[in-house]
């Protein structure tokens, strides 16, 4: 088997004297979907927030195509292909679709690239390239996520993390964005994301980890996951 | 139109309550009904609507429609602070202690104007959680933990009839969450009716004898502990709902 | 040596300042008399500031209109044959009078907006100075005939006492439930109210009795200088000396703004009062100072550091 693209080992974060993870494992193989499950308070965004650097980790390892990445500066991390689609579809609201996409880019100091990632990114999203010039805050929320999604992609990475990908977005959306996670993924990309709607996730999902209380729980394939009734009955504190 | 009336054995009735954030609606025509001397839990998913079903009873957000009765009065569109005075307080998810005052000046404030013992009943609250000699410590200067629980004891300061509970207990380490525990069940022992956001389900099944479940700005359930724990709604509500699996 | 002056008792410190404030006129000349005058001025308009800014959170940039619309009005009342302590008093009652409706209307708006809006309404006070000139004379200004006037004593003694009336509103609105609503109310308005703080009713009482003392200070200000002009009543110099004043000294206590004012106008006279264009830049660094260096004020010198928390006990975290 080969080795994981993404491997978190024996991970432990605290939020000054609160612990919220206590020893979580996680692995992500490339070209697959992971997905990242259960109730609140689990820890899962503390998790991918690890990977990222946007928290210190205490204890544990995170490691990224053979190279350990525990607790680098953040904005090392895109650098090395890895990028993130925060929680909320944090756009910048003023400024054009356009505009929006190539500060994704802003490492790629190559204007002819830039422009061919801000292309590409346009053809894999239609909607967007319609709404090229708009300014970002005056597209719905389905539209925003696919802009932040879009983002994340203009440094060509080879993983990309997404955190709670369908909060807050109609199910007509939540169906637009899946597909289109899915698309990424036959495209050779590797993702890894945080979901609240467990049910849709998994069901996209090559693998899942359902964490509780900063633990993990149960891991599995998605479709094994999705089927087992203890993973449901967590979220309200059953099993 | 039919006569809406609070039973008096409930202490706080909602119907219908409706509020929407430019084209998003965050509550869904919620009804609600708090029986005397209960601790009721609130829960749901996040992004449910609960803060904003509690911001929209405690005052402080007067954007809704609809009809709330506390202890038989009206309030719907009641100030904040009118509504605190008649006996319905309610507490922060992330501490709002008074920074530049001390401890003891967090609690007075939210005690009665012209109560000239005051001072002495915040002692006495402290006293109770162990935090007496706190009193002249300012609010920035304490742990999170007892922000919160100080927090806590502010709104006791005016002997409310009902009080709403956003997370009390998150951020907050073991053993003063134990405290805090302690003091709710003490005060409903009292007499005291609450109202309790809350994630941690063992908390809610140990502690409500009665659970809403908000998903969505809609209440999908309501009932004891054990009979939501298997409900498929809410199960669904957190879950989430595949496309695959027909209807359960 | 701190330790000592740490331990002065508030009163006794202040019963000192009064004897000699009141002796004072027996032995110094008519030129620091003046300056005593204006120190006083500049501790009354210091202290209104502070209630509605240092204690209630509410920055204004413009409180000089206050004083604008006393000094006009003030001056008026004067001319109009009334004895200048009842024109004095109806200075002060004519800006609380426009003050309610005002506050209501201003302090709505948070932060930034409502400095701007303060601002704004000094601006406003100017223009229709000017243009009402049938009432002020516009921009050539209102004389007032000396006989007319108080002496200088009257008008030094009044003047003190606006500013011991100001400081001891302050003093006793610092220890009052008023004074602890209105710190609540600068600490997080929206919790004050949510632990029954009326916040609407405590602020516009706070706004009225800030701009009740400048409306009386700028009557007597009238009667002391015997002229009158849109730009000097409602003059920016004043507003932002206002502010400095009492950061300076120290924001939202009883005598940072005494010892702001003092050190301030002492500053002046030994330095830059010969350049009056210069005071402004003087102002200016002195904010740099308490900006850079003295966050709380001169008086966080002078006081007790606030207490830590005491040590975490055995179960707590620290």
């Amino acid at each position: 088997m080969t080795a994981p693209l993404l491997s978190i080992h024996d991970l432990e974060v605290s939020y000054g004297a609160v612990q919220v993870l206590f020893g979580v494992n996680l692995e992500v193989h490339a070209g697959e979907i992971v997905s990242i499950i259960g109730p609140n308070g689990a820890g899962k965004s503390t998790v991918i927030k690890a990977v990222i650097g946007l928290v210190e980790v205490q204890r544990g390892s995170v490691e990224f195509d053979g190279r350990d990445i525990t607790n680098l500066p953040a904005h090392v991390i895109p650098s090395l292909g890895v990028t993130y689609v925060p929680q909320g579809r944090i756009v910048f609201a003023q400024m054009t679709v356009t505009d929006n996409l190539e500060m994704g880019a802003f490492l790629q100091h190559d204007s002819r690239k830039r422009r061919e990632a801000v292309d590409s990114v346009f053809e894999q999203f239609p909607r967007l390239y319609e709404r090229r010039s708009q300014p970002a805050g005056k597209l719905s929320g389905g539209e925003q996520q696919m802009l932040a999604i879009g983002r994340a992609l203009m440094l060509n990475p080879r993983l990309v993390i997404l955190d709670e990908p369908s909060l807050g977005l109609s199910p007509k959306y939540v169906d637009l964005i899946f597909e289109h996670l899915l698309t990424l993924k036959s495209q050779g990309r590797t993702l890894l994301m945080v979901e609240q709607n467990a049910a849709r996730a998994l069901e996209l999902s090559d693998r899942g980890y359902a964490l509780e209380l900063g633990y993990n729980r149960f891991v599995d394939t998605g479709k094994k996951l999705l089927a087992n009734d203890d993973v449901r009955r967590m979220y309200l504190g059953g099993a | 139109m039919i006569e809406r009336v609070c039973a008096p054995d409930h202490i706080l009735c909602a119907w219908g309550l409706t509020r929407e954030f430019g084209g998003v609606q965050a509550l869904r025509g919620v009804d609600l009904h708090v029986a005397r001397g209960t601790i009721t839990g609130l829960i749901g998913p996040n992004g449910s609507g609960k803060t904003t079903l509690f911001q929209v009873i405690s005052g402080m957000d007067r954007g809704a429609t609809g009809t709330i009765s506390f202890d038989s009065e009206s309030i719907l569109g009641w100030r904040p602070s009118e509504i605190y005075r008649r006996g319905l307080a309610r507490t922060f998810q992330l501490s709002r202690v008074f920074p530049e005052l001390t401890v003891l000046e967090n609690l007075v404030v939210a005690g009665h104007r012209r109560d000239r013992s005051a001072a002495e009943r915040a002692l006495g609250l402290l006293e109770r959680v162990h935090l007496r000699e706190y009193a002249a410590v300012l609010g920035k200067n304490l742990s999170y933990g007892q922000q919160k629980l100080v927090e806590f004891l502010r709104v006791l300061m005016s002997d409310p009839a009902l009080i709403l509970l956003d997370e009390p207990a998150a951020g907050v380490n073991p053993t003063l969450r134990q405290t805090l525990w302690e003091m709710v069940r003490h005060l409903n022992g009292l007499g005291t009716t609450f109202l309790v956001i809350e994630h941690n389900m063992e908390v809610i099944a140990d502690l409500c004898s009665d659970v809403y479940v908000l998903s969505d700005g809609e209440i999908i359930a309501q009932g004891d502990f054990a009979s939501i724990r298997n409900n498929e709604r809410v199960l669904e509500a957190y879950f989430g709902k595949s496309r695959k699996h027909g209807a359960a | 040596m701190f330790n000592g002056l740490r331990r002065l008792n508030g009163r006794w410190v202040g019963a000192v300042l009064v004897t000699f404030v009141l002796l004072a006129p027996l032995v110094i000349n008519d030129y620091h008399q003046s300056f005593l005058l204006q120190v006083f001025m500049v501790i009354a308009l210091a202290q209104a500031w502070n209630l509605i800014s240092g204690m209630t959170g509410y920055v204004s940039f413009g409180h000089a209109a206050f004083f604008g619309v006393g000094a006009y009005a003030g001056a008026l009342f004067l001319t109009w044959g009334f004895p200048w302590w009842l024109a004095v008093i109806k200075g002060a009652g004519i800006a609380a009078l426009l003050a309610v409706p005002l506050g209501f209307l201003t302090l709505r708006l948070r932060g930034p907006y409502f400095a701007i809006a303060m601002l704004g309404l000094n601006e406003v006070g100017r223009i229709v100075a000017t243009l009402w000139v049938n009432v002020t004379h516009g921009g050539s200004g209102l004389t007032l005939s000396p006989e007319l006037l108080p002496s200088l004593d009257v008008k030094y003694f009044t003047m003190f006492g606006l500013a011991l009336a100001a400081t001891l509103l302050v003093a006793w609105v610092h220890r009052s439930r008023f004074g602890l609503e209105l710190r609540a109310i600068r600490e997080d308005e929206e919790a004050a109210e949510m632990v029954g703080v009326n916040t609407t009713r405590d602020k516009v009482i706070a706004f009225v009795l800030s701009a009740v003392i400048p409306g009386a200070v700028g009557a007597v200000y009238v009667m002391y200088t015997s002229y009158l002009n849109p730009a000097s009543a409602f003059d920016n110099a004043r507003n932002i000396e206002m502010i400095v004043v009492v950061l300076f000294g120290g924001s939202g206590t009883v005598w940072g703004p005494i010892l702001g004012a003092g050190t301030v106008m002492i500053l002046r006279e030994l330095l830059w009062a010969q350049f009056p264009s210069a005071h402004l830049a003087a102002l200016g660094v002195l904010l740099l100072v308490v900006v850079l260096y003295l966050p709380g004020g001169l008086i966080s010198i002078l006081r007790v550091r606030q207490q830590k928390r005491p040590d975490a006990r055995p179960g707590e975290s620290p």
